[in-house]
């Protein structure tokens, strides 16, 4: 999965990360935007800045997120 | 109080209003109720954890050993009652984080709010410099944030990501506002600090003076702590002031707020390094109760490509910035390639060209679309003459003898590989090439320098090599030590790192004062409400984002001046007043179903209320069909949505938009106010198989009624028996 700033994302599951804290718990379902993505070297591995609806701006392993499309915003 | 208030609000409504009026005169009972406030809010916003209702309770126990004037017997009794009958729906506010009365929910933040990493309250602050209050912006902005000029040129602003305008037409520019919102408050000498709580006795030590640092070290000072800060370079500002260049972001803006900062009191010592100059037992020594890592993340990360170690002109991009920002006016060569495809590397190939460079040349391994510098930078690079050269992935850095004579590269493709739809770059089999050049910079990332924190043996480092956290408290494995910025995230942006230096500052004094940690970190809290600022219909929808004034290209290709100029002042007022005040209408659509699903009127075009499918709002169509009913702001909880009568005119305002006006029509027999021509219309059609349409008089219910009875009686007089 490729996350890229302003994908608009749906955090789908726990990630088996060690960076997964018990709260983020709260956020399965949420959808939200990226707000920085792997900023420096592309790696799915990193930790990606994600601002969820109603739930705040977190930064979260990329293996609980879904994208859902790649534009915020955009009326259709 | 009423059934359907929350308790939950109603004790802190309560307790904010005996704290801000300040009729609470003991020291002690204003702190314990402060406390509890603190407490209570968490609990409304779904913050608390287990450790909430127990530490009101202990708070409560202390409160009864006071010997109270008559206001605090008041506030305590008023406590106790609430925190008795009403446990229950403590309890469930902890254990659902729901609020059954939804009142809790109303306080809720404007998503552009929540996407502030630092919490700022964007809607009140753009009101205020709409209403051309600007240093009342910057004093609402810096409760969240100390260093709102700085982040008014650099921020990443996720808030414009998230901005709801941006579901109509293009998001409002909040960062550049922000920025002239300082600028003209230190011109106007009207930048002030606020009042700092006095001394506590309690010292703190926060290490690194960078944006992370700065924040923790504000705050801290305001609530009364000792705070002295360990920075190893000469200045502050940390990657402000060695990572950013200065064409983005002018010295003097950082030297103003970091000066605001030390005139709390706030010591920084420079030049001194953690771990050597000054060590964590001499610290621990002077009693300092709780320390702060604010590190960052210094170190570059290698290419791991051959020549990398063989020529003198293979620098790293953050030491070449650092460099650069310590006075350094070399270029580091006449053709300069810049490996990478981040932020760093735009800055480092634009500082480039500005000492000299004749040539300076991007090479980044993906395409120009999955470049993560910010889209702006990449194109004002462009302007300036830099080179891109994409799909190009770096193998060898030639050279003879010391001189490098070209970067050798291979051409790529990118390919999903097996198992995720993630595509990579591959090299493309006999496609390779070198680009002349005589200087190489890597900026391929750089990672946590963990030396100096050896005397931290207890606090756990991730796999990542960054420290371990707990991002609720911000507090690390070793008890007393905070950690955040860069040294935790990794490389991230500006006000992340102010974020967490706030929550840290927040998670210190907490600790300090034996107060449980919130569950998960805080959401925002919601400053002021401000009025909202009216205007039409069409004026709203017709304004739009300005484009920003820029520098000469010639001279940004040969100085370090500031490269975007700012706006003028009307250009922000404007602006300003794009903002749709999400923090008052909270985009639940009721108002579009009520006129669309119960009154069959479809009047409301706001699409843009739908996250997840956006549609066309035109705010201008409202009055081709909405009939001044008033359905829709009976139905609004926030009071988004109002009718208003003034002038002789009843008009729906949508947060100060004038989505309609229609002529109030009076009764001709007894001058009583009727609805609209539209609505009497509307009506009329309703009831046309119950009651003969009159189009005769314009008359209210009563003289209809009259009339009719008189029409009666003359035509049809009832008979005595």
């Amino acid at each position: 999965m490729e996350f890229r700033r302003g994908s608009r994302v749906e955090v789908f599951q726990a990630s088996s990360d060690e960076a997964w804290e018990p709260y983020m718990n709260d956020f399965i379902g949420a959808h939200g935007v990226v707000t920085d993505p792997d900023t420096s070297i592309n790696d799915p591995d990193d930790l990606i800045e994600v601002s969820l609806q109603g739930k705040g701006t977190h930064r979260l392993p990329q293996d609980c997120m879904r994208v859902l499309d790649d534009r915020q915003g955009e009326p259709s | 109080m009423a059934q359907n208030t929350c308790p939950v609000q109603s004790t802190l409504q309560y307790l904010s209003e005996r704290i801000d009026s300040r009729v609470l005169t003991d020291p002690k009972v204003r702190r314990i109720c402060d406390s509890i406030r603190m407490l209570v809010e968490e609990i409304s916003l779904g913050e608390a954890g287990d450790g909430h209702m127990p530490a009101i309770d202990e708070l409560m126990a202390e409160f009864e050993t006071r010997r109270p004037d008559d206001t605090a017997v008041q506030t305590r009794e008023f406590l106790n009652r609430m925190l008795t009958d009403h446990r229950e729906m403590f309890v469930s506010h902890i254990e659902s984080r729901n609020c059954p009365t939804h009142d809790c929910g109303v306080i809720a933040p404007s998503p552009c709010q929540m996407a502030c990493p630092a919490g700022i309250d964007v809607p009140t602050y753009l009101a205020l410099i709409a209403e051309g209050k600007d240093a009342e912006a910057i004093a609402v902005i810096r409760e969240d944030n100390p260093l709102p000029w700085v982040c008014g040129l650099v921020c990443t602003r996720p808030c414009e990501m998230m901005c709801v305008r941006g579901r109509i037409d293009t998001p409002i520019s909040i960062k550049f506002l922000k920025a002239f919102a300082a600028e003209r408050a230190l011109s106007d000498r009207r930048y002030k600090n606020p009042e700092p709580a006095p001394p506590n006795g309690k010292k703190v030590c926060v290490v690194g003076a960078g944006p992370g640092g700065l924040s923790c070290a504000y705050y801290l000072a305001l609530m009364g702590y000792a705070v002295k800060v360990i920075e190893s370079l000469p200045f502050a500002g940390g990657m402000l002031m060695v990572g950013i260049p200065r064409y983005r972001l002018p010295r003097e803006v950082i030297d103003r707020e970091v000066a605001m900062i030390e005139d709390l009191g706030v010591t920084i010592l420079f030049n001194t390094r953690f771990g050597t100059d000054v060590t964590y037992e001499q610290m621990t020594a002077q009693g300092t109760d709780a320390f702060f890592l604010a590190i960052g993340a210094h170190k570059a990360w290698d290419m791991g490509i051959k020549g990398e170690t063989d020529f003198p002109r293979v620098i790293e991009a953050i030491a070449f910035l650092k460099n650069v920002a310590l006075g350094d006016r070399h270029a580091p060569g006449k053709r300069v390639v810049i490996i990478g495809g981040g932020n760093v590397a735009i800055d480092a190939a634009r500082t480039s060209l500005r000492l000299g460079a004749e040539k300076v040349t991007i090479a980044y391994r993906r395409s120009r679309e999955q470049m993560p510098a910010d889209i702006e930078e990449v194109e004002q690079a462009e302007e300036e003459g830099i080179e891109f050269a994409f799909l190009t992935i770096p193998t060898e850095i030639r050279g003879e003898g010391d001189v490098i004579t070209g970067l050798a590269c291979n051409k790529a493709e990118l390919i999903a590989k097996k198992g995720t739809d993630r595509l990579a770059p591959v090299p493309i089999l006999g496609k390779d090439f070198v680009i002349p050049a005589d200087a190489v910079i890597s900026a391929i990332g750089q990672y946590v320098d963990d030396s100096g924190m050896t005397a931290f043996d207890k606090i756990r480092w991730t796999r990542r090599g960054t420290i371990e956290v707990n991002h609720a408290s911000m507090e690390t494995s070793m008890p007393g030590v905070f950690a955040a910025g860069d040294a935790v995230s990794g490389p991230a942006t500006v006000i992340e790192a102010i974020g967490g230096g706030k929550r840290a500052a927040d998670a210190i004094h907490r600790h300090l004062n034996h107060i449980p940690q919130p569950r998960m970190p805080k959401i925002p809290v919601r400053r002021h409400k401000r009025p909202m600022i009216e205007m039409t219909a069409s004026e709203k929808m017709r304004l739009t984002r300005p484009s920003m004034s820029m520098l000469n290209v010639d001279r940004r290709r040969t100085t370090f001046q500031q490269v975007e100029l700012g706006y003028d002042e009307d250009v922000v007022r404007k602006e300003a007043k794009r903002c749709l005040r999400c923090d008052v209408c909270r985009r639940c659509g009721k108002c579009v179903e009520v006129c669309r699903d119960k009154m069959g009127i479809d009047a409301l075009h706001l699409g843009y209320l739908d996250f997840d499918h956006p549609v066309k709002t035109d705010f201008r169509l409202t009055s081709e069909k909405c009939i001044t009913c008033g359905a829709c702001a009976a139905n609004c909880e926030n009071n988004a949505m109002v009718i208003e009568e003034r002038d002789g005119k009843r008009m729906l305002k949508l947060c100060g938009t004038i989505l309609n006006e229609q002529d109030i029509q009076h009764c001709e027999a007894c001058g009583a106010k009727l609805p609209s021509a539209q609505y009497m219309a509307f009506i009329s059609d309703k009831t046309a198989d119950v009651t003969k349409k009159s189009d005769q008089r314009l008359l209210c219910n009563n003289c209809q009624r009259k009339q009719s009875a008189r029409i009666h009686v003359s035509t049809r007089p009832v008979k005595n028996k």
